[in-house]
């Protein structure tokens, strides 16, 4: 056997022999994750298409993030149709309304993404799952094609190795390292790759952090990305899984297509400025824009890492009374834990409101939307025109202690420059 | 399934794109994303208008459209690839996005995929043939011939087929008559 990535590896062992990259395959995936977005019409598409039953409805999950809290009788009309469908296609794991949590947080946290596993989902950002060591690959609707049939096409891609050393000083938050990666990274040489994380500096991130890690290559056009597994997530895993855990990793002298290093150590707070997440300055180039919005949460940063990095500033204090802060735990166990720390009451007491667990605000604005001309900062996916309602309004995206400090002063501001509370 | 060699050959005059043209605005008026249209039909009298308003009455089907690094950039939407199937048109582009590439085979599009340096090699009016299949591009106009690598040949068959639905149908089937 040839040496192989570990994206290469995972791929061999679903089609049971060696994959070469480029190569055309259908690998049956161990997890099929829908979100609440698309459930409907992955429903509608079957019916049409004539499929009575799933290839292994089993392995296929619906999840609820996008709109926990149906804002119109139109979205509680598409819930019950989900649940119509869940029941007709005998959807083996189906996590409604306050269930779960953020689809691309909670399986992992639930124990139902292990290391070396091959995922097909929905959405876009299922990448995260990378941060367990399982390759996440979104397929948008042709997701109705796995369901039906067990698999759909893919070209065995090849992989970026980013190999980190050094820590983050204080006021770094990995995310302003996730957003400096891929404004580094040219688009052409990331198109369709899996971007592969492991160095010595791994073994201080925390899985919370490697969510963030895994979830901003795609925007650049990466298919996937991935972390090395290690004793991080073997001890992470440890209380959430019955199974062995195995680590997988990609061999010494794996063909990679690119490799780069990076020292933690030299990273600063890093924003992102509209209207492409890759666009990204040094915050002292965007650092007293007045802002009306702020945010923290999303598939980006919605662990329960960010929150409490967002409330070490926020304890004691007061947001600006000109801002309204979001503040969206990622899942429901993560809303537990944050009351149990007391993050929660630190929230609260400094202005902000907290949302039901999920997506957030940045699921397309359609609840704490922006008005026109207003500006946001936050630590959501994107910032495309409109994302967040008014098309003429700012998004600037930034790590949640960032997005916490602008959020006290009415401004963009640099956590370097708070003493940070005791929490 | 059935298919000649001629199912993978395209001849027509070449329309000539630059770098990052853009997936909506540029390839297909943005409120046909927001609407969900989907059919060619309806489409193809706006394709590429954001970069020429004549263009979906001077290109003819068997017409092949060249266009530089990135085609298709941005939010893949595939209307902007129904609206090149409704005209008839091929592609062939420097570099594609993965998502707008899986979105060009969905809609049933062919294309030569990685054609580096071809927007050199042509003018816009030139006589083109692409046989997609061996990945030669033949300039009669000016006699010369260069070739690129070709599309793997599964995806070939999907596109030759019609695109992902038809894909999907001669699977469901296959499943069903096993």
């Amino acid at each position: 056997m040839s040496s192989q990535t570990l994206t290469q590896k995972i791929l061999s062992a679903k089609m049971e022999r060696d994959v070469r990259e480029g190569e055309i395959i259908f690998p049956e995936p161990d997890l099929v994750v829908v979100h609440d977005w698309y459930s409907a019409n992955a429903g509608r598409t079957l019916r049409q298409f004539g499929v009575e039953r799933l290839y292994a409805p089993d392995k296929v999950m619906f999840v609820t993030d996008h709109e926990p809290i149906a804002v119109s009788a139109e979205s509680a009309a598409k819930q019950a149709e989900i649940r119509d469908i869940a029941r007709q296609f005998a959807i083996g794991h189906h996590f409604d309304v306050g269930r779960g949590g953020h689809g691309h947080l909670f399986p992992v946290e639930a124990g139902f993404v292990t290391p070396g596993m091959f995922v097909e989902a929905y959405d876009t950002h299922v990448p995260n799952y990378g941060a367990v060591g399982a390759l996440g690959f979104p397929m948008l609707n042709e997701i109705v094609e796995v369901m039906a049939l067990g698999s759909v096409w893919i070209r065995v891609p090849g992989t970026i190795q980013i190999r980190l050393r050094g820590r983050l000083t204080p006021g770094v938050l990995i995310r302003d390292f996730a957003q400096k990666l891929i404004a580094d990274l040219d688009a052409d040489l990331v198109n369709y790759t899996v971007v592969e994380f492991s160095g010595p500096a791994m073994e201080h991130i925390s899985v919370d952090e490697r969510f963030t890690l895994c979830n901003t290559p795609i925007e650049i056009g990466a298919k996937s990305a991935i972390t090395e597994p290690d004793d991080v997530v073997r001890e992470y895993l440890s209380e959430r899984v019955q199974c062995d855990i195995e680590l997988p990793r990609s061999d010494a002298d794996a063909p990679f297509v690119h490799a780069a290093e990076y020292d933690l150590t030299t990273i600063e707070p890093y924003v992102a400025v509209p209207p492409i997440p890759d666009r990204v300055v040094p915050i002292s180039a965007v650092a007293g824009r007045p802002i009306d919005h702020a945010f923290v949460g999303s598939c980006a940063s919605g662990s329960l890492n960010d929150l409490r990095e967002a409330a070490r500033y926020l304890i004691g204090r007061r947001i600006d009374p000109r801002v309204r802060l979001f503040i969206t735990p990622g899942t429901q166990a993560i809303l537990r834990a944050a009351i149990a720390q007391g993050l929660i009451e630190i929230f609260s007491a400094a202005g902000a409101i907290i949302t039901a667990p999920g997506c957030g605000p940045c699921a397309g604005g359609r609840i704490g939307a922006l008005g026109r001309g207003e500006v946001s900062i936050n630590t959501g996916t994107r910032n495309d025109p409109g994302r967040l309602g008014a098309r003429d309004s700012e998004i600037y995206l930034a790590s949640p202690a960032t997005v916490a400090v602008s959020a006290i002063t009415g401004r963009i501001a640099d956590p370097r420059e708070f003493a940070r509370g005791a929490s | 399934m059935t298919d000649s060699s001629a199912d993978f050959i395209r001849r027509g005059r070449c329309w000539v794109f630059g770098d990052n043209v853009c997936n909506d605005g540029d390839m297909i008026p943005f409120h046909f994303v927001l609407a969900r249209e989907q059919r060619p039909e309806i489409l193809k009298d706006h394709c590429m208008i954001g970069l020429d308003p004549e263009f979906p009455r001077k290109a003819a089907p068997g017409d092949l459209v060249i266009a530089g690094r990135r085609f298709a950039q941005g939010n893949a939407h595939i209307q902007a690839f129904f609206a090149l199937r409704g005209l008839g048109l091929a592609v062939a582009v420097e570099s594609i996005p993965r998502s707008s590439l899986r979105n060009c085979i969905s809609a049933g599009v062919l294309i030569l995929p990685e054609c580096a340096g071809v927007t050199s090699t042509v003018h816009t009016g030139e006589d083109v043939e692409i046989d997609f299949r061996t990945g030669r591009l033949t300039n009669h106009t000016r006699g010369a011939a260069h070739t690129y690598r070709p599309l793997d040949e599964a995806l070939l068959q999907i596109i030759q087929r019609g695109g992902w639905e038809a894909h999907f149908r001669d699977r469901l089937s296959a499943r069903r008559s096993a």
